[in-house]
């Protein structure tokens, strides 16, 4: 136990923690969105995450040719950058998401079989996923080249407004907010929940199914990658095994606020950030995931369906 | 399809007691001799490149099929998605590693005390989250046997990252002898766990807990409805299996010699549950069969050596594709009683 | 290592272990060529450690035919990963093995840890060019190595005194703090470096579970506790993100990491500008600083190695012992066990080795301090 480190770094803590909580918010929206649609755990976005952190490389060191890693980029060529690495991996995951919905669900949900079965295929997906990138990189870590310059707007209260920090959080709320407008304003969003409430009611109406399913797999697969960018550019380093790590994290948040549900996964990531900070500055950091699972084992009892609930429409079964 | 289940099945019904009987004792003794089919030309096919063949056939071969089985209890028969399944196998491990270390307890003296200690785990995890539904239930468990690996990574108690070493081999019974190199010795064992197990769960199948589980897979609330009392049914399923697994545990570490928390990791739980669905869960012989398989097929293939994981992995894709229920599924009748219960 | 040196070494390996067995049981009608088996970790995510190892084997064993020996000596690869749950079950194979005399490796200590009951019962020679847990040749461990482990290495208890040493080196009033990475490597060289570390050096201790990506929380106790020097006991992926994290976050003071780190991709993972002055130190002298031009020409010519990896001159030694007692015409176990626990050999820097009981060098083997300069590994001299 360690409380000194709070008197100096209390707000240094927080701001990190919001900070990480966007990236995991991001990722576990590759989990909600599927889990409301089709209420299967998508156990194959774990390895979405790592290769869209290989496609944030690739898209910045083979395709605009950024290879230092120590002199940062400046002025326009750093937004395109930024800009065209962030699309690229989320198109690359997006497109990852549909694909793996094709080859490990579709058939499967087809044929009308047990949950079990397509959580099988996803770990199969996952292990082949994460298998051809560690042959593909001789499982050593691959560097990304560094793009922006860590200068600081300031510091409140011993927090440090990073440039990287700053812009987690102002991109993931925008993607954030951005999604969830989408699915409830627009016609697909909206096909997407009608599809959550109730498949056969959604067939009925016209809905083609597996092309919202598709859909919702795009989405999850997007912010995914968008996770996966944001990840990349601040740690700037990635290797075959990032995603188990990422994606069980991400999927406690989910989980956490209330799977199924856009807006508990916004508050559990953020949540969940913030609490992996503190528990590894006050207990040590071996000691964090043992207290996150605590913390999580805790709020189902008191809340079973997580702090926010799962969506009123899926309380099914 | 061919439905190969189903015809065993039938004939099996058709067969009287004699010829059950001498069935059963001629694949027993088939399988009590497969430590020597490496030797046989005939069957040389079966040895694995680099590691030994009789040392792969009692990890990982037949301690998958007696964990897989365990699992099959809580998943396939009762329908709880349980991630976190090495936890039970680490538990056993370690209880054997520590008392055998620091007591003179030997194997035999240990087993049920790791058997008993696993189904205590079993129970004070399962009384909490037991009252979870579906997927809450496995992320759960995947967070147990993630706490149990890290628990025993950072106390001081447990060897720390090293582990325990120095764990004693079990004393001889009847004459046969448990060294390091007598696999055929923990490959005999394991098979009479796994034929007790076998037997245990036919008895259960037919009896009350059976079709209590039977009720709870199918629809909760219809169980709950028609007076089972769903926490404690799903409570013993739930420690039956812990137990199980603690018991493989035990034997592994005393043959091993040498634990450490990096042998019960994630891994573990996910491969031990993909020999229950890849085989047919819920159907003993499909899961016996599965677990056979996934423990094999990576040691057979380690010529590919670097790629043999990949490959393992397009293996479990297709054929899930394939065969969705599993290589041997359950029977028919009860598939089709589940999908009029969707 | 280059790339395509490395597929063709993987391919290398799997014709081994495929062609392996037939090989050997072919080779008991050809007595002139006996087999050394080499245990460590070739595919997995500890790849790059055994492939750089390999590359020191294979050298000593070349200059060896070369000389058109009697007894010719070839190679069994053993790749256990790293991992002891695959070296427990390698293990087996290669003890009832009988053509093989004699080991180098295992690389790992925990693997080392899992595959001694199978050698112990076989009575196959092992000399380890990395494992550096104290307990595998600490007579007072429940299990240790003795008789058949011996190793060419410094073990923790003396590079954990060398690396605090060497971290605290020039700095007036050092404040110190430790982090692990909870591995069996990490913890135990922590143990030893902390041991050393007086309570009024003490700044603080954490231990960071491997593939840890956020290094931040860390980063903000460093601050708090007033630290100037951090030393990180792990491996090279994980101090690189530790090393930005720290540099990013304001940190100016000494980083130092033992051998673990000392990987050529560590300055290229953590870039130029955080690696910097990072301060190593390994149970290890450069190949290249001790060998003749000549040799090291057939070397990069053999290998298609430019610059040999971490621990390439301790595993040229520990083969070079094998050749050596071969040489004299051991081609037993027990010969070979005999002859290395009784023999004294000349390691490549002409320094003598001689083993005691235990199985460590007697006068113990020699710790490299290294600093990266320019975003490049140099070697500074004996810490």
């Amino acid at each position: 136990m360690n409380f000194s480190v709070l008197s100096s770094q209390f707000w240094s803590l927080c701001l990190q923690g919001v900070a990480l909580g966007f990236i995991y918010v991001l990722i576990s929206l590759g989990y909600t969105m599927v889990y409301g649609v089709l209420r299967l755990i998508n156990f194959a976005n774990s390895e979405v995450v790592m290769m869209g952190t290989f496609a944030t490389v690739v898209a910045e060191v083979a395709i605009l040719k950024n290879v230092s890693t120590s002199d940062p980029l400046h002025g326009f060529r750093l937004v395109y950058t930024l800009v065209f690495a962030l699309v690229f991996s989320s198109l690359i995951c997006g497109l990852l998401g549909v694909l793996v919905e094709l080859v490990a669900y579709r058939r499967l949900r087809a044929l009308g079989t047990n949950r079990l079965a397509s959580l099988i295929s996803a770990i199969a997906v996952s292990i082949v996923l994460s298998e051809a990138a560690r042959i593909y990189t001789h499982s050593a870590p691959v560097t990304a080249p560094r793009l922006l310059e860590k200068w600081s707007f300031g510091e409140i209260g011993g927090a440090n407004f990073r440039v990287d920090t700053v812009m987690i959080i102002l991109a993931g709320s925008i993607i954030f907010f951005a999604l969830d407008r989408f699915v409830n304003r627009s016609r697909l969003g909206k096909a997407i929940r009608a599809v959550s409430m109730s498949e056969e009611n959604s067939k009925l109406m016209g809905i083609n199914l597996n092309r919202v399913i598709s859909l919702t797999f795009f989405i999850g697969g997007l912010t995914t990658g968008a996770a996966a960018f944001f990840y990349t550019t601040v740690y700037e380093t990635t290797q075959f095994n990032v995603g188990f790590n990422l994606g069980l994290a991400a999927f406690t948040a989910a989980v956490l606020g209330g799977i199924g549900n856009l807006r508990g996964a916004f508050y559990g990531g953020i949540f969940l950030g913030v609490l992996e900070q503190f528990a590894s500055a006050i207990l040590g950091s071996q000691w964090k995931s043992v207290t996150v699972f605590l913390v999580l084992v805790l709020v189902l009892l008191i809340k079973p369906s997580g702090i926010f609930g799962e969506a009123v429409q899926q309380t099914r079964t | 399809m061919l439905n190969i289940r189903d015809k065993g099945a039938a004939i099996w019904e058709n067969w009287n007691r004699t010829k059950r009987v001498t069935f059963v004792l001629i694949v027993i003794t088939i399988v009590a001799f497969l430590p020597y089919a490496g030797t046989f030309p005939a069957t040389s096919f079966l040895n694995t490149p680099i590691t030994s063949y009789q040392a792969v056939l009692v990890y990982p071969i037949a301690m998958f099929v007696l964990m897989a089985l365990g699992l099959n209890i809580v998943v396939g028969k009762s329908g709880l998605l349980d991630l976190g399944y090495v936890a039970f196998f680490a538990i056993g491990a370690y209880t054997m590693g520590i008392l055998g270390t620091m007591t003179g307890l030997n194997t035999w003296e240990i087993l049920p005390i790791g058997i008993a200690l696993a189904m205590l785990a079993g129970l004070i995890l399962g009384l909490p989250a037991l009252r979870l539904r579906g997927d809450y239930l496995a992320i759960v468990t995947l967070g147990f046997g993630e706490i149990v690996r890290i628990i025993a990574l950072n106390l001081t108690q447990t060897g720390g990252p090293n582990g325990v070493v120095g764990i004693p081999n079990p004393p001889p019974i009847f004459g046969e002898k448990f060294g390091l190199d007598d696999h055929a010795g923990y490959f005999w064992v394991i098979f009479v766990m796994i034929l007790l197990v076998i037997w245990m769960v036919r008895r259960f199948t037919i009896r009350r807990p059976g079709r209590a589980w039977e009720a709870i897979r199918q629809d909760e609330d219809v169980a709950a409805l028609m007076g089972v009392n769903l926490l404690v049914y799903k409570l013993w399923s739930f420690s039956i299996g812990a137990a199980i697994g603690g018991a493989a545990g035990v034997i592994y570490a005393s043959k091993v010699m040498f634990i450490a928390p990096d042998m019960f990791t994630f891994n573990v739980s996910v491969l031990i549950l993909a020999c229950v669905v890849f085989g047919g869960m819920g159907n003993m012989w499909g899961v016996i069969l599965g677990a056979c398989i996934l423990a094999y097929l990576p040691e057979r293939i380690r010529f590919i050596s670097n790629s043999r994981q990949l490959v393992f992995g397009l293996v479990l894709l297709v054929i899930m594709n394939i065969r969705p229920d599993g290589l041997l599924p359950r029977k028919k009748r009860e598939k089709i009683k589940q999908k009029e219960a969707k | 290592m280059n790339k395509k040196i490395q597929r063709s070494l993987a391919v290398a390996s799997a014709a081994t272990l495929v062609f392996g067995v037939s090989a050997v049981s072919s080779a008991m009608a050809a007595p002139k060529t006996v087999y050394l088996a080499f245990q460590a970790p070739l595919t997995g995510p500890n790849a790059l450690t055994g492939q750089d190892e390999l590359t020191g084997a294979k050298f000593a064993l070349s200059e060896y035919n070369a000389t058109n020996p009697a007894i010719k000596v070839e190679l069994v690869l053993a790749d256990d990963q790293g991992d002891a749950t695959v070296a427990a079950s390698v293990a087996p194979g290669i003890a009832s093995n009988k053509t093989i005399i004699g080991l180098i490796g295992p690389a790992y200590s925990g693997a080392t840890q899992a595959s001694l009951p199978a050698y112990k019962a076989a009575g196959l020679p092992l000399i380890s060019m990395s494992a550096t847990r104290v307990s595998l040749t600490d007579p007072k461990a429940p299990v240790n190595g003795f008789p058949i482990f011996k190793r060419v290495v410094a073990n923790d208890k003396f590079q954990g005194p060398a690396l605090v040493r060497y971290a605290t080196k020039g700095i007036a009033t050092p404040k110190v703090y430790l982090v692990d990475d909870v591995s069996a490597y990490g913890a135990g060289l922590a143990e030893y470096a902390k041991k050393t570390i007086t309570s009024a050096m003490t700044a603080g201790k954490d231990s960071v579970p491997v593939n840890t990506s956020d290094y931040t929380s860390v980063v903000a106790k460093v601050k708090a506790s007033g630290a100037n020097v951090v030393i990180y006991c792990g491996y090279a992926p994980d101090a690189a993100k530790f090393v930005k994290a720290l540099r990013d976050g304001g940190y100016t003071g000494v980083f130092a990491s033992g051998d673990g780190t000392l990987k050529a991709d560590y300055p290229v993972n953590a870039g130029k500008a955080a690696a910097e002055g990072s301060r190593l130190t390994a149970a290890d002298v450069p190949f290249e600083n001790l060998v003749t031009a000549a040799q090291m020409t057939a070397f990069t010519k053999l290998t298609g190695v430019k610059v040999p990896g971490t621990y390439v001159t301790s595993t040229y030694n520990a083969t070079n012992i094998y050749l050596a007692c071969i040489k004299q015409g051991k081609t037993t176990r027990a010969g070979i066990q005999n002859c290395i626990t009784t023999g004294s050999f000349k390691g490549v820097a002409g320094d003598t080795i001689k083993f005691d009981r235990y199985g460590d060098i007697i006068g113990g083997a020699a710790v490299g301090a290294f600093v990266i300069k320019d975003g490049k590994i140099s070697y500074v001299g004996v810490a």
